[in-house]
């Protein structure tokens, strides 16, 4: 028995290792959130202690609340989304069904565009913004993030509509219908599934981003990703504050992660088998 | 693509020499034009307009803070980078911040798959735990991080460290500390994504390769050497581009945790050319550090590339 035995608890207990190492920040950081601030700070770090939703209740509510900052970060990633759906997928269609010269030209172009790194991107546009008055606009900052979200949606969207069968189309043109009664009735319908994964990335990817979002937010743009460093300054921490903010920005991805569970490796290596990309 | 290109063109092709036929296949590029048209010309306005500003900012002085030294200098701002010490040190903490942190993840994320793989109950845990870091945005997890895991006599990690008898440690207050610390970071955050891609290709490997090695008496060494590295390559040099992208332009993480500091220790190149332009307002001159990080990235993809299609 033993060989056998020891080997397979040695894997079990490396396993749960990890399983604890990935799990734990994330844990940890709930459980502080329902901490108040003399028990987030006790030494040595407690486990148990009588759970309180003080700090949400502080974070939503109180002189400071940032549900200003959540309804920021709601409004850039859905209009993100919807104006990177509405290109997308016609585009994704004409990519993965139409023939034309230069599709192959086209294809690349849209993976090359994520190869400029996003500091490059936003030194330009932090200028012709600033000039054109958009720093600290929805506009100004949807418009920069079609910039990482176009070029992800319409390779994954091409993936999916790669995958339906022509004879739908033909059968439809047969028909005598027009083409864009075509895509609209016939082929829309087909990849819903893959609109709806897309989707959900999009958002996640709006929802996270934090490089453009800092360069240009002021007052009225100010998603929750920068402002939760309102809550740790040189002079104090709000220990027990910033746990509940941490764990409010995080609620709406791990949500949609765990619903999108089955398609999220499609999803990360979307366009690398075509030859290059990223997140 | 040919499969794509050979079937839609099915409907024009019946007839290809016919006025009709060519008509069919105008409509169709017209159609296509329609279609590619907002999101193109959305492309041009987001990446290759700024990609060309850029380069044109980057042959200026353009000091926000010293307007009146503003002005048009050629290629100076190119001539001072390189004898810039702090460019070359940013350089290199780039590089090893990538090359670390690709490393330690495609290593960690195979062999957690191969473990996992062999697993008869509780691949599902594996499967929804290893979501929830890849999910989250780089400036949460940095937060987090930063503070109830690395915070001297707070962060659990010094918890962990002080119990293990090592003392409380200046995790980001240390520069070789503070590097390990960013590189364990941005390890733990896209670990996952290594070991869900390879888990993935592991799962569709075909059986009876397997199957026959072991009625060879192949040792489980010489499987995985032998059957399974091979196999998973294309997977492997999939996953060692992607991240290598991502780490190269990484910003969030490093820059909540620690700012690039102590003094320059975590600063890769990308955090310098923000720095140099937000902070120091010198965008002319963090024009031309983007430019550098434009091409050592596509030197880096290229090796990359090249050694995708090498066998």
């Amino acid at each position: 028995m033993t060989a056998k035995r020891l080997r397979a608890i040695a894997l079990l207990a490396i396993s749960m290792v990890f399983l604890l190492a990935w799990a734990f920040p994330i844990i940890w950081s709930v459980l502080n959130s329902l901490k108040t601030d003399s028990d987030v700070l006790a030494y040595p770090p407690k486990l148990v202690f009588s759970p309180t939703l003080e700090a949400y209740r502080d974070v939503l509510f109180g002189s400071g609340s940032i549900l200003p900052n959540l309804l920021s970060s709601a409004i850039i990633s859905v209009g993100t989304t919807i104006v990177t759906m509405l290109m997308a997928v016609p585009a994704a269609y004409a990519l993965a069904r139409l023939r034309f010269r230069g599709k192959k030209f086209a294809g690349f172009y849209v993976l090359a565009t994520q190869m400029l790194p996003p500091v490059g991107i936003i030194i330009p546009y932090f200028l012709v913004l600033r000039n054109i008055g958009w720093i600290d606009t929805y506009q100004g900052i949807i418009l920069i993030y079609l910039s990482f979200s176009l070029p992800f949606a319409i390779w994954l969207l091409v993936s999916y509509f790669e995958d339906i069968p022509f004879e739908m189309e033909e059968a439809a043109y047969l028909d005598g219908a027009s083409r864009l009664k075509t895509l609209w009735r016939i082929i829309i319908p087909q990849v819903r599934g893959g609109i709806a994964v897309t989707v959900v990335f999009v958002f996640l990817n709006a929802w996270n981003e934090f490089l453009f979002a800092v360069v240009l937010s002021g007052n009225t743009v100010r998603p929750v990703t920068v402002a939760m460093f309102n809550f740790v300054s040189v002079e104090q921490t709000l220990w027990a504050k910033l746990a509940a903010v941490s764990v409010l920005a995080m609620l709406p991805v791990v949500v949609l992660g765990v619903v999108a569970q089955k398609h999220i490796v499609k999803g990360l290596t979307v366009g690398a088998v075509k030859g290059g990309g990223r997140r | 693509m040919a499969t794509t290109a050979a079937t839609s063109a099915g409907i024009a092709s019946e007839a290809p020499r016919s006025d009709f036929g060519r008509v069919l296949a105008q409509r169709e590029r017209r159609f296509a034009a329609a279609l590619l048209a907002p999101a193109f010309l959305a492309l041009l306005a987001t990446t290759t307009f700024p990609l060309l500003f850029l380069v044109y900012t980057s042959a200026f002085r353009l000091d926000l803070a010293m307007p009146f030294t503003n002005g048009f200098v050629g290629f100076e701002n190119y001539q001072v980078l390189l004898s810039d010490e702090r460019f070359w040190t940013s350089l290199l903490v780039s590089l090893v911040y990538t090359g670390s942190t690709v490393a330690l993840q495609v290593i960690i994320g195979l062999a957690l798959a191969l473990l996992v793989m062999d697993m008869k109950r509780g691949q599902g845990w594996f499967r929804v735990i290893a979501i929830l870091p890849v999910v989250l945005s780089p400036a949460v997890v940095g937060m987090i991080w930063r503070t109830f895991m690395l915070a001297p006599e707070f962060g659990i990690v010094d918890f962990l460290a002080i119990n293990a008898g090592l003392g409380s440690k200046n995790w980001l207050g240390d520069p070789t500390l503070a590097m390990v610390s960013v590189i364990a970071i941005h390890t733990w955050q896209w670990t996952p994504f290594a070991f869900m891609v390879l888990l993935a290709s592991l799962a569709s490997l075909p059986e009876d390769i397997y199957e026959a090695a072991r009625l060879d008496r192949a040792s489980a060494w010489q499987r995985f050497r032998r059957i399974t590295l091979p196999l998973l390559r294309p997977a492997i040099v999939m996953v060692i581009i992607m991240r290598t992208m991502v780490a190269l332009t990484a910003f969030a993480a490093i820059f909540t945790v620690t700012g690039g500091g102590p003094g320059t220790a975590t600063e890769i190149l990308n955090l310098y050319a923000y720095r140099k332009s937000f902070t120091e307002l010198s965008i002319g001159y963090g024009a031309a550090l983007a430019v550098a990080l434009l091409i050592v990235t596509i030197i880096i993809s290229g090796i990359l590339f090249a050694l995708r299609r090498a066998k």
